[in-house]
């Protein structure tokens, strides 16, 4: 008994040793977890948070740390600067850390200081850690310190419940109740009739104030992400940019044979991407509308044919041989495989075409990349209809700024928020200070600022570009000049763009689709487990473990499990909105 | 009111109340108990007070309401995953990666320890030990990056398995291998830290009888076969019904970080979707129903196992 007593004991010492160990461990791999397991339940939300860095390029060298002195007094476009006599500091939640640079505090930005200068209020930044975003916002309402202004992605980060939901349970501020407070921000709600009906909830609440785009083209916003080919493979080669889906299938097939690359087409882990490659036949990886109608792509007979061809690459190894166990399940590869001339094609952001991986380190030095367009199953069917953004949206930027209801400087908040929407402020937060002019930007003939695309991409004081980014103005800033991001860039960059906006947004169900509390919980019941399934048969199929001839029983299957409840559900949203009226 | 004083003298002759002996025994102990109180603390904030949060089970929670506002709803919870798709996939899986867990890496530890036993090279043996604590050092996150660079298209053990007339591809990806390289990789990365507490109990047993054996002619085999094993049983149970007692909790993180749509069929257990729901789309409610039934098989299992083996044998934990 003595022995068996010493035992416990030595078992139980083992066991807090293991404890505190495990205690180190998991912190480590909940956040590894979350990133991999983020999901991409919308396009817009998988987009990762260092890689909508925008190219807008501030370059300057010469007074890189001479603060701005142009601090205003008086009333400046509704606002009277400096917004309060003593010094206040608000806290602000920021989920940039992917964005940093080398900045040990985005207060070192040369913009936040002018900034802080001009409203006389300093920013606390809380900055979650990389990847465990989502996961922080949920605690962020269990935890009793809420900050003033909470940044952040909604599509992507939601309260359960919904938008309405944190409002009516006090977390945060209903912004319609305080227009007064942000009268530049009106003046953008007012300057687009789909505005109104995107940012306003069923019930006329405004959960925050949205970011939004400055678009060159007053029709909507040009897409930033798409197809997207190594054109010095091609040459190689010697094939021209494929357009349908068998010339794809001939360059790809090259790649593999003559170039001996390991994935001449790249896709996420979950083996669709967000819709570009599969909409040449008519269907889409999620939700989408037809004719007013929402139906689910998956239950598509299109989206079967889809997946046949995919398990027709992929036995005929032209897919991503591991490409079930990426990390990313977002559209961007495994940097490791770009810059060691790994993949052939995929889906990625404009401000990474052309050489711009050979910054990032890739070894080729003829690494060059460039847009194609959505392939077609022959060349003379029409152009499909599909692209990232929807009508309704695409003048909205994913982040926004919800205000704490319980701040104690609540005004104030809104206040320092509303400047970044006024143009004196978001000219500098997107291009560079003022005085900047020459160095971090220059004017054009027409006096509109154009930025440097020398000195963000190959900076004489050797500043990376991430860091040129945060250092000279802001990452994400509410308003957003797309003329910054496109006009700085090289041509093939601009072209690319180009490329991928020419696709009509038709099928696209309006991101800003709201469900009421009750619809949400049930939504969520259902489509959680749905959406993990169809994450699972889509692989399933493309490897061949599952075969396409069982895909009537697997409709079936998602049929028990409810996905024509949620259709429904997603039908009376869209209803809703299609009837929201203008505010 | 007074007690009729024989009687209570009486009692305190024969055995004073729990208190009063409690009291005396504080006073004159006070520094052992004051070494205890951290521990009795700890115990009482993080394991019993947290467990009043097993109430959000019976709710619809809100986390503005709090636990004491928001609506009841009974067993709804239970049912909503006693109906769902995946209850019996996560049950099974859960089930069978801690069965073969136990199955095969319960004993290695066991007969690692009695291998070392009969080394006799002193330098040997402890170099031995130390190199086999090693990887329980690691990060999971790392041996499960390892893992999965090995078990890629191009890694060795896929090429193994191929040598060896496998065709199927990378093995991280195919749900038939996933318990294997889940198990195979604890046992890798356990066995030496595992098998220190047999090592422990191997000393303690007394060398007499060792000697006792030889003079009886008894062989290197029959020594362990009739004083080792029987030495270190106890050792065994105790460990064993600690063991069945975690059956139905296989831990989410090496599984998170390993599994992906391709595997899910075969290593979604009832953790990882217990952290799908709960984390990630914050249905607090609804992962902690599932935890609690989690945690009530455990203790059956465990409650039946200490039983079971208090009748065949003399060993248990209570």
């Amino acid at each position: 008994m003595k022995q068996l007593k010493s035992v416990l004991a030595l078992i139980l010492a083992l066991a807090l040793l293991v404890s505190c160990f495990a205690a180190c461990g998991g912190n480590d791999s909940g956040s590894a977890g979350d990133s991999s397991g983020s999901s991409e339940s919308s396009p817009v939300d998988s987009e990762p948070s260092e890689s909508n860095e925008s190219s807008e390029d501030g370059a300057d060298e010469g007074e890189t740390n001479t603060p701005a002195s142009d601090v205003y007094e008086g009333e400046v476009n509704g606002q009277t600067y400096p917004l309060t006599e003593e010094k206040v500091t608000l806290t602000m939640w920021y989920p940039n850390a992917g964005s940093m640079g080398e900045l040990a505090d985005f207060n070192d930005g040369e913009f936040w200081k002018w900034y802080e200068e001009k409203t006389n209020v300093h920013i606390d930044f809380i900055v979650p850690a990389s990847g465990s975003e989502s996961d922080a916002f949920q605690l962020l309402f269990a935890s009793s310190d809420m900050p003033d202004m909470i940044e952040h992605n909604p599509n992507g980060q939601k309260y359960r419940g919904g938008e309405d939901a944190a409002i009516e349970d006090g977390y945060f501020v209903d912004v319609a109740e305080h227009l007064d407070w942000v009268p530049n921000y009106v003046s953008w709600l007012h300057s687009h009739e789909d505005w109104g009906k995107a940012c306003y909830s069923d019930t006329g609440k405004l959960y925050a104030m949205w970011g939004v785009w400055r678009t060159i083209n007053p029709e909507g916003a040009l897409a930033d992400q798409g197809l997207s080919i190594r054109k010095d493979f091609l040459d190689k080669v010697k094939m021209e940019v494929p357009t349908t889906y068998d010339e794809w299938e001939t360059v790809l097939t090259a790649f593999k044979d003559q170039l001996g690359i390991e994935a001449p087409f790249y896709t996420s882990k979950y083996g669709i991407d967000n819709g570009e490659f599969m909409a040449g036949y008519d269907t889409a990886p999620y939700f989408y509308q037809r004719d007013g109608k929402v139906q689910y792509g998956p239950m598509d007979d299109q989206y079967r044919d889809y997946l046949g061809l995919l398990h027709d690459w992929w036995e005929k190894g032209l897919l991503d041989k591991d490409f079930a166990t990426r990390t990313s399940g977002g559209i961007t590869a495994d940097n490791d495989m770009m810059l060691n001339d790994k993949v052939g094609s995929l889906v990625d952001y404009g401000t990474r075409m052309s050489d711009t991986y050979i910054t990032r380190g890739a070894t080729n030095p003829e690494f060059y990349t460039v847009a194609a367009p959505q392939p077609k199953k022959s060349a003379s069917d029409p152009d499909p209809a599909w692209r990232m953004y929807d009508a309704g949206s695409d003048r909205m930027t994913t982040r926004a700024v919800a205000f704490n209801a319980e701040s104690e400087n609540l005004e104030l908040a809104m206040r320092w928020n509303d400047g970044f929407y006024a143009e004196d402020i978001f000219l500098n937060a997107n291009y560079g200070l003022e005085e900047q002019e020459g160095t971090v930007w220059f004017a054009a003939e027409d006096g509109h600022r154009i930025g440097d695309y020398d000195f963000r991409y190959s900076n004489p004081d050797g500043i990376s570009s991430a860091t040129v980014l945060v250092q000279f103005w802001t990452k994400n800033p509410p308003v957003r000049v797309e003329a910054a991001q496109i006009e700085q860039s090289d041509q093939n960059k601009q072209d690319s763009y180009q490329v991928w906006s020419k696709y009509e947004p038709t099928n696209f169900l309006p991101v800003r689709l709201t469900n009421t509390a009750e619809e949400g919980t049930q939504f969520a019941s259902k489509y959680t487990d749905i959406e993990t399934y169809v994450q699972e048969c889509n692989v399933k199929f493309i490897m061949g473990q599952m075969s396409l001839d069982d895909y009537d029983s697997y409709r079936d299957t998602l049929k028990n499990m409810g996905i024509e409840d949620c259709i429904a559900l997603k039908q009376a949203a869209l209803d809703r909105y299609n009837a929201r009226e203008m505010k | 009111m007074k007690k009729p004083a024989g009687a209570a003298g009486a009692a305190a002759i024969e055995k004073p109340p729990f208190a009063l002996r409690l009291k005396r025994d504080m006073r004159a102990n006070w520094s052992i108990y004051l070494m205890a109180l951290p521990f009795l603390a700890y115990f009482i904030i993080f394991h019993y007070v947290p467990m009043g949060g097993v109430l959000m089970a019976f709710q619809d929670f809100s986390i503005k309401k709090g636990i004491f506002g928001s609506r009841w709803v009974g067993m709804q919870q239970f049912e909503t995953f006693f109906n769902s798709p995946y209850f019996t996939r996560t049950l099974t899986n859960t089930l069978l990666i801690s069965f073969y867990g136990l199955l095969f890496s319960f004993p290695f530890p066991i007969i690692f320890a009695l291998c070392l036993n009969e080394v006799r090279n002193k330098h040997f043996k402890k170099i031995t030990q130390t190199i086999s604590y090693l990887p329980y050092f690691i990060s999971v996150v790392v041996v499960v990056a390892i893992l999965t660079d090995f078990s890629k298209a191009n890694g060795v053990l896929t090429q193994m398995a191929a040598a060896l007339g496998d065709d199927g591809g990378a093995l991280i990806s195919r749900p038939e291998w996933f318990r294997t390289l889940y198990i195979g990789s604890n046992m890798w990365q356990h066995l030496g830290y595992n098998s220190i507490i047999f090592i422990s109990a191997l000393a303690s047993i007394d060398p007499e009888l060792y000697e006792a054996a030889v003079i009886d002619g008894a062989g290197r085999w029959k020594q362990t076969l009739y004083i080792t094993l029987p030495g270190i049983v106890s050792t065994i149970v105790v460990l064993l019904i600690l063991r069945l007692g975690q059956i139905m909790s296989v831990g989410y993180e090496k599984i998170i970080l390993m599994y992906g749509p391709a595997t899910y069929e075969t290593a979604d257990v009832i953790s990882s979707y217990m952290y799908r729901v709960g984390i990630q789309d914050s249905n607090y409610s609804y992962s902690t129903a599932i935890n609690l039934f989690n945690s009530v098989i455990n203790f059956i299992i465990l409650f039946v196992a200490n039983a079971f083996s208090r009748k065949i044998s003399e060993t248990s934990l209570w």
